[in-house]
C-alpha cells in the first residue's frame, strides 16, 4: 500500500475513533470523579421561567415549545400545582425519577466513567442511569419498551460525552414529570445530550429534546453542576425510612403525621 | 416552661428558605413565622426529612408536641448537622413556618439554645 494511501487511511480511522462509539482506554477517560451538586433550584428550564419563586410557587412556569394540546395539559398541571395537589411521583417514594429529570434533582451526584459505560448516580432517589459507550446501537424498535431512563447509547468527542436517549415513558402514564410545575413529555421524546466539564470547572449537561407529539420545535435545556470540596461523602437516601408526609391518593394533598403516624393536619381545600 | 409564641415578619427569614425537596410545601404558611420556647423531645435524623420534636407548654400548663420538618439528613450532614445537634431535654427557642391549618407542625427555620448557640437560620 502506498504511503500516501496508508496515511489517508489512518487519518480516516483516527477521525472515526473520535466521533463514533469506541471503548475508552483508562488513560483517555476524563476525570469526572468526586461529588457534584446541581446549581440553582429544581426548575427544569430556568432560561424560560416566568414568575417569581420556585417550582411550587403559584404563577411560576416554564415555556417549552409545546403544541396547543400539550400546552393545555401543562396548564392543567399548573392549576393543580397552584392548589398544592399536583401528584409528583417522587413524593410517593416508589418509582425512579427517570430521564431527563435525573438531571434536575436536589442532593448530590456522582458521574462514573468506565471504559464501556457512563453511570449517572444520584443520591436522591437513589437513581442510576446507564449510558453505553461500547459501540452498541439502540435495540430494534420491536425490542424496546418505555422505561424511566429509556435507552442511552453514546460516544466520546474528546472530553465531551454525546449520547442519544429514547424509549421513555410518557408523562400521560403519571410516571414521568420534569419538575414540580408539572412539566411533561410524551413517549415520543428523544434527546441528544452533551456532557462535559466547562471552562469554569462545572459539569455542563446540554439536552436537545425533541418530541414529535408534544413540541413544535426542539427544546434545548442546559443544567450545570458544581464540584463539592474533596472528601465530600454521599449518603443513603431511603425515602420510606421515615416518610411522615403521606399523599392523599384521591386529592393529591400532602399530609403531615406525628411520630406515631397519625395525620395531624387537614386539607384546606376540603 | 411557659409558652412563648411570637409572630414575626416573614421577610426576616425569607432570605434563606429551608429546603424540603421530597414533597410540596403547600401545607406551610411561608408568609408567617412563629417563634416558640420549648424543650427538645427528639431529633429524628432520618430520610427523607429530619424532624425536630419540641414540647411547648402554654399558660394553662397544657403541653403540645410540635413536629418541625427540616431538610434531608444527607444535605444537613454535609453542612455539619448531626443526630446529636438537638439533645433531648434541651431548652430552646425555635422559629418555624407554621402549618396553614394551625395544627402543631411547621417547616423548621432555626433555633437558639439558652446558651446562645444557634442552629439553622437565626438572624
Amino acid at each position: 500500500m502506498p504511503n500516501q494511501l496508508k496515511k489517508s487511511l489512518w487519518t480516516v480511522l483516527a477521525t472515526a475513533a473520535c466521533v463514533v462509539s469506541w471503548p475508552l482506554a483508562a488513560q483517555d477517560r476524563p476525570d469526572w470523579s468526586g461529588v457534584w451538586a446541581m446549581i440553582g433550584g429544581t426548575i427544569f428550564d430556568a432560561d424560560t421561567k416566568t414568575g417569581e419563586g420556585g417550582s411550587t410557587t403559584p404563577g411560576v412556569r416554564e415555556h417549552p415549545p409545546y403544541n396547543a394540546e400539550w400546552e393545555a395539559k401543562y396548564l392543567a398541571n399548573l392549576a393543580q400545582r397552584d392548589a398544592g395537589t399536583f401528584p409528583d411521583p417522587n413524593s410517593f417514594c416508589g418509582i425512579p425519577t427517570g430521564f431527563p429529570r435525573i438531571f434536575n434533582l436536589p442532593d448530590v451526584y456522582e458521574f462514573a466513567v468506565t471504559d464501556k459505560q457512563v453511570w449517572i448516580i444520584t443520591e436522591n432517589g437513589p437513581n442510576i442511569m446507564r449510558i453505553y459507550t461500547d459501540g452498541r446501537a439502540h435495540p430494534p424498535a420491536e425490542d424496546m419498551w418505555p422505561t424511566h431512563t429509556g435507552d442511552s447509547v453514546g460516544h466520546w468527542e474528546g472530553d465531551t460525552l454525546v449520547f442519544d436517549t429514547l424509549s421513555l415513558h410518557s408523562s400521560e402514564s403519571g410516571n414521568t414529570i420534569l419538575d414540580r410545575t408539572g412539566l411533561i413529555l410524551s413517549d415520543a421524546a428523544h434527546s441528544v445530550t452533551r456532557m462535559r466539564i466547562n471552562d469554569n470547572g462545572q459539569m455542563e449537561v446540554q439536552m436537545t429534546i425533541d418530541d414529535a407529539r408534544a413540541f413544535t420545535a426542539p427544546w434545548v435545556v442546559t443544567k450545570r453542576f458544581r464540584h463539592l470540596e474533596e472528601g465530600s461523602r454521599v449518603y443513603d437516601y431511603a425515602c420510606n425510612e421515615n416518610n411522615r408526609n403521606p399523599i392523599d391518593p384521591n386529592t393529591g394533598w400532602t399530609y403531615t403525621t406525628d411520630t406515631e403516624g397519625n395525620i395531624i393536619d387537614r386539607n384546606p381545600g376540603q | 416552661m411557659k409558652r412563648l409564641m411570637i409572630v414575626l415578619a416573614a421577610g426576616l427569614v425569607l432570605s434563606s428558605l429551608p429546603v424540603v425537596a421530597h414533597h410540596s410545601n403547600a401545607m406551610f404558611d411561608q408568609d408567617r413565622v412563629i417563634e416558640m420556647s420549648g424543650t427538645v423531645k427528639e431529633f429524628q435524623f432520618t430520610n427523607p426529612h429530619t424532624w425536630l420534636q419540641v414540647v411547648v407548654t402554654d399558660a394553662a400548663g397544657r403541653e403540645t408536641e410540635w413536629s418541625l420538618e427540616w431538610g434531608s439528613p444527607n444535605n444537613l450532614g454535609r453542612q455539619g448537622i448531626r443526630p446529636s445537634t438537638f439533645p433531648p431535654g434541651s431548652a430552646l427557642k425555635v422559629r418555624t413556618y407554621p402549618m396553614k391549618d394551625g395544627s402543631p407542625g411547621g417547616l423548621f427555620i432555626g433555633a437558639m439554645f439558652n446558651d446562645g448557640k444557634t442552629v439553622g437560620n437565626w438572624e
